[in-house]
């Protein structure tokens, strides 16, 4: 029996956009295969990963995290700047926590402050995220889109609850939207129609399915990420073709296997390692399921995960 | 292709005697066509039949035991691409590799580990399955004599000979025959006597070759000469060889039905750094590798690779389950409220989730209703007034908690007058109909 | 096709609160409107009915038949309520309807009151371990039920097999296999089995407007595949009128320009 190589033809392609100004942008989508499978279509661009910063300290990283960012934690352009210099971040993403009504309860004003700061003294693509709370987040990233008119950042997160006003802000400052839906394809699909029935091109906006991790549902958003991807290609379905977002250090930051003491869980071995591998498992995980942007939290799980991602792109 | 039930029925006895186990000859047909049932359990099938069956029911992709034994593996008969369209069947087994080079002090501890590694998750016993052994010394005497000792220290666990030099493999293979090892392996300069020791001691056989292609010529080859049990390698050193190479296998296997290539995949994953081989384990499992094959053992790769082949080998139509028990958020008094609701993990996730939001110190009682979500298990009799108050009964809750109220999701407020009557002594009290409501309602409550 | 009108249920408002009541007069109404619609068979969905369910469904049963001349659906997991339902149904309509058994052993009873009251049940082709992944899966499952009724001497005539509708909101791959698992139950057993589904179920969480336009489509595929009997609205005037058109095409009336009226 001779072999013949088993390729797939696809009828859809991943929308391709860049993210950022001059140098420093970033191109990604694009691809019409599913992830990293070469052999048989175009993978013109490689998944980026951003590195998350807060507008505040956190409270609520686990000290084996949090002790590599001491001294930064008070201001988020020092933070970032100190991502993209020592750690050589791609991309930052600045999660305005402390906006939450629960945290901090900051402003819309301090946000689009503490925006302005960060992007003066950034020159990587710059992803803005809210608290999520559906009603403050639209007010917050509403300003902080204003803040950061021209910069061609990535906002988020619309919601079904609020995404008009969220919408309207990225259309009139000119960034990428982040659309998130929870664990649903069919949800994904319906939120992402009516945002490009208000205008919003598909090649402007991406999708975050929702993100989970390792050992806590993580096969759930594997599986939607895979779903989404195929309807992309296989059925050419233009609403399931923006590139797909995982926001994993969120996530992952709260499970006990990251924080739990060896004390405490001898059987689960080094906290520092294990920490670090549950982050990379599951970006992992996101990756081969379709994922072209993730957030991440660790620099040791953003470095071993971008090597990975050299192997998987470059061969 | 492969035959429905229906034809499969056609060529039974139709006798309905139960030898097979199961009541009619038809119930089992649906199950040969599912691969669920092996053929073997018909005593009274004709050969003719026999043979139709044989060859259409056989899976795409062959199922191959490794070792023997308790802690015997059972790899291949998978079906499918994604496990969105059904099941992946049969978890990848981890194997970890130990050089015969090494000393005998290192060897007996890294046998000691694997034996060691068994950690339990989610009610699920997980360790590493296997153990490689590499003849990196290229001496039979040495081989067999470290077989032979890791063989009596781990005499249960099953055993890869890792080994291309086909005298120091006989010597091993006729050592440990009795465990059935995987003799891996077989290439193209060494492949008839690889061939003959395996059929000999009707071992598995390992077979390498550079990718695919080079591999389905192998595999014919082999089959030709005789060996049935196969497992391949593709020869992929990166992660990029491994996701091209193990989709390619899969992919021929399951949509071309492409017998060459219809057997279990072993991929050597060995890095120097444990993180990255971690992360490049990480594209195995999740891309249709059987057997996965690591240098060294860290309690928490284990756990994290264990973790993530649980994930994606669970049955995406079996709802995920949380365990029942009163589940404590923040922390609650005698006096915090108490909920309750099922155990459908989403359910969970999502309930939890708000009741965190609203800083409400709180206990939520998780019930057992095999995983619905709250409106499905009310009509399914499954979360229905007898049962919550025997759960709330027998949870041991009244000890907790000073008060006698019990906050029920509004989607079964029907429930609230009968669980009164039921839960002598309580009080019920109608919660928010949907979960975004409790923060609210849990801080109005608190005020 | 047998329509069973699906309207008399405890998830309804109107329905519930007159069966706390005992108020006769609502659910006679709907029973009534259901079959003057072209209803076959009424079903009577009372809820798990861990209370008093002996006597709802008793009263239930009596005051439906007083109103209309059909055999009823009895809808219910308490079997003591299923019992008493069947012990009062009037046969002299046509027989009563168990809704229904599955391959969950607490569900096998359904089967012995079938056998025993001369009653026909719904097989749903659920198991233990979760929802079946594909129409093989389902038909697998249909088999064990059906060797399950012939062990309590049940015919399997008087068995409807329901390939267990799941919503297309979030289920869709569920539709297509329902569509084929209809097919593949037929071929168990010579002649074919007979089939039912829960039709209104495929539109449930899809917006209002929506529901019927998804639930008659639906419909039609199913009945092409030979459908036997459905539960569903036969209030709503579209549905059925796409029934009675696709019996056209299948040859199973007459052709004539009003046959919609008939």
């Amino acid at each position: 029996m001779a072999y013949v190589i088993p390729k797939e033809t696809y009828s859809g392609k991943v929308a391709s956009m860049t993210i950022g100004e001059g140098a420093k942008s970033i191109a990604i989508g694009g691809e019409n295969t599913m992830p990293f499978l070469s052999f048989e279509g175009a993978i013109p661009n490689r998944p980026v990963i951003a590195m998350e910063i807060q507008d505040i300290t956190p409270d609520d990283w686990p000290d084996n995290l949090k002790k590599y960012y001491n001294g930064y934690y008070d201001d988020a352009a020092k933070w970032a700047k100190f991502c993209v210099e020592q750690l050589n971040a791609k991309a930052i993403a600045l999660r305005l926590v402390g906006t939450h009504p629960d945290k901090q309860d900051r402003s819309a004003e301090d946000a689009a402050k503490t925006v302005k700061e960060v992007l003066s003294v950034v020159d990587v693509p710059l992803i803005i995220l809210g608290s999520n709370h559906i009603e403050k987040d639209a007010s917050v990233i509403v300003a902080a889109a204003e803040a950061a008119t021209g910069k061609n950042c990535i906002i988020g997160k619309a919601q079904e609850g609020n995404y008009k006003t969220i919408v309207a802000a990225a259309l009139a400052h000119k960034h990428k939207l982040i659309a998130m839906s929870e664990l649903d394809i069919n949800l994904a699909k319906q939120l992402n129609i009516l945002i490009t029935q208000m205008g919003f091109e598909t090649d402007r906006l991406l999708t975050d399915p929702m993100c989970s991790a390792l050992g806590y549902g993580l096969e759930y958003t594997y599986s939607v990420m895979e779903r989404i991807r195929l309807a992309a290609l296989t059925q050419n379905d233009t609403t399931m073709q923006p590139p797909i977002v995982g926001d994993v250090g969120m996530y992952v930051w709260k499970t006990k296997e990251v924080s739990a003491s060896e004390e405490d869980m001898p059987q689960w071995g080094s906290l520092e390692e294990r920490g670090i591998a549950w982050e990379v498992v599951t970006a992992m995980g996101m990756l081969l399921a379709g994922a072209n942007l993730l957030i991440m939290r660790h620099p040791k799980a953003v470095e071993k995960a971008e090597k990975v991602i050299e192997e998987l792109t470059k061969g | 292709m492969a035959l429905s039930g229906v034809e499969i029925f056609k060529l039974l006895p139709k006798t309905n005697c139960k030898k097979c186990g199961f009541p009619t000859c038809l119930a089992f047909a649906m199950k040969l066509a599912q691969r669920q049932a092996s053929l073997d359990a018909c005593p009274d099938v004709s050969e003719e039949a026999k043979k139709i069956l044989g060859e259409a029911s056989a899976p795409p992709v062959r199922a191959i035991i490794l070792g023997a034994g308790d802690k015997a593996v059972k790899m291949g008969e998978e079906t499918v691409l994604f496990r969105h369209e059904k099941r992946f069947v049969n978890p990848c087994a981890f194997a970890v590799n130990i050089k015969d080079s090494e000393s005998d002090n290192e060897i007996e501890k890294k046998v000691a580990m694997v034996i060691a590694s068994e950690i339990d998750r989610v009610g699920q016993k997980l360790r590493i399955d296997a153990i490689s052994i590499e003849c990196a010394s290229n001496d039979a005497v040495r081989y067999e004599a470290v077989t032979r000792m890791v063989s009596s220290r781990a005499p249960d666990t099953p055993i890869i000979l890792n080994c291309f030099n086909a005298s120091a493999a006989e010597a091993a293979v006729k050592a440990i025959a009795d465990k059935k090892p995987l003799l891996y392996g077989a290439r193209l300069d060494n492949l008839d006597a690889m061939v003959n020791i395996a059929k000999a001691h009707k071992t598995p056989l390992g077979l390498y070759a550079e990718g695919p292609e080079a591999l389905s010529s192998l595999a014919e080859k082999a089959k030709a000469m005789g060996v049935e049990d196969i497992v391949i390698d593709p020869g992929a050193k990166s992660a990029k060889g491994i996701i091209e190479g193990n989709t390619q296998i899969r992919r021929a296997a399951i949509k071309k039905n492409f017998k060459p290539l219809g057997y279990p995949i072993i991929n050597i994953v060995m890095k120097d750094d444990p993180l990255i081989e971690t992360a490049i384990a990480s594209v195995a499992i999740a891309k249709y590798a059987s057997i996965v094959v690591l240098s060294s053992i860290e309690r928490w790769k284990n756990l994290a690779l264990f973790t993530l082949r649980q994930n994606l080998y669970t049955d995406p139509q079996v709802p995920m389950q949380v365990e029942q028990k009163i589940y404590k958020i923040g922390e609650p008094g005698p006096d915090a409220p108490l909920m309750i609701t099922t155990n459908f993990s989403l359910t969970y996730f999502i309930v939890s989730g708000e009741v965190e939001n609203s800083k409400v110190p709180s206990r939520l009682a998780v019930m057992d209703c095999e995983g619905l979500s709250v409106l499905t298990a009310w009509a399914a009799g499954k979360f229905t007034a007898s049962r919550i108050a025997q759960f709330i009964k027998e949870s041991g809750v009244e000890n907790e908690v000073k008060h006698r109220e019990l906050i029920i999701p509004g989607q079964v407020a029907i429930l609230s007058g009968t669980l009164e009557d039921k839960l002598e002594g309580w009080k019920i009290i109608v919660g928010p109909r949907e979960a975004n409501g409790l923060p609210t309602f849990l801080k109005t409550k608190a005020a | 096709m047998i329509v069973i009108g699906e309207k008399i249920s405890i998830i309804a408002k109107k329905v519930r609160e007159a069966m706390t009541n005992r108020d006769p007069k609502p659910i006679q109404e709907i029973a009534s409107a259901q079959w003057k619609a072209g209803a076959h068979m009424i079903d009577v969905n009372i809820g798990p009915a861990e209370e008093k369910g002996e006597d709802l469904m008793t009263w239930m049963v009596n005051i439906i038949q007083e109103v209309v001349p059909l055999p009823l659906c009895l809808d219910t997991t308490n079997s003591n309520a299923l019992e008493a339902g069947l012990k009062a149904h009037n046969n002299q309509w046509g027989r009563a309807l168990i809704n229904s058994t599955s391959n969950e052993p607490e569900r096998f009873v359904m089967l012995e009151l079938a056998a025993r009251h001369n009653a026909q049940v719904i097989g749903l082709t659920l198991g233990k371990g979760g929802l079946p992944a594909d129409a093989e899966e389902r038909a697998a499952i249909a088999s064990e039920i059906m060797a399950r009724a012939m062990e309590y001497g049940l015919p399997l005539e008087d068995l409807f097999l329901d390939p267990l509708i799941l919503q297309v909101c979030t289920m869709q791959s569920h539709a297509m296999h329902a569509i084929k698992a209809v097919r593949m139950f037929q071929e168990l057993n010579d002649p074919p089995m007979k089939t039912v589904v829960g039709l209104s179920n495929i539109s449930n969480g899809a917006p209002k407007d929506m529901r019927s336009l998804i639930d008659r489509t639906f419909l039609t595929l199913l009945m092409h595949e030979g459908l036997t009997a459905a539960i569903m609205n036969p209030l709503d005037k579209d549905l059925m009128a796409v029934m009675k058109t696709t019996d056209i095409f299948l040859g199973k009336t007459l052709y004539a320009h009003s046959y919609l009226e008939m």
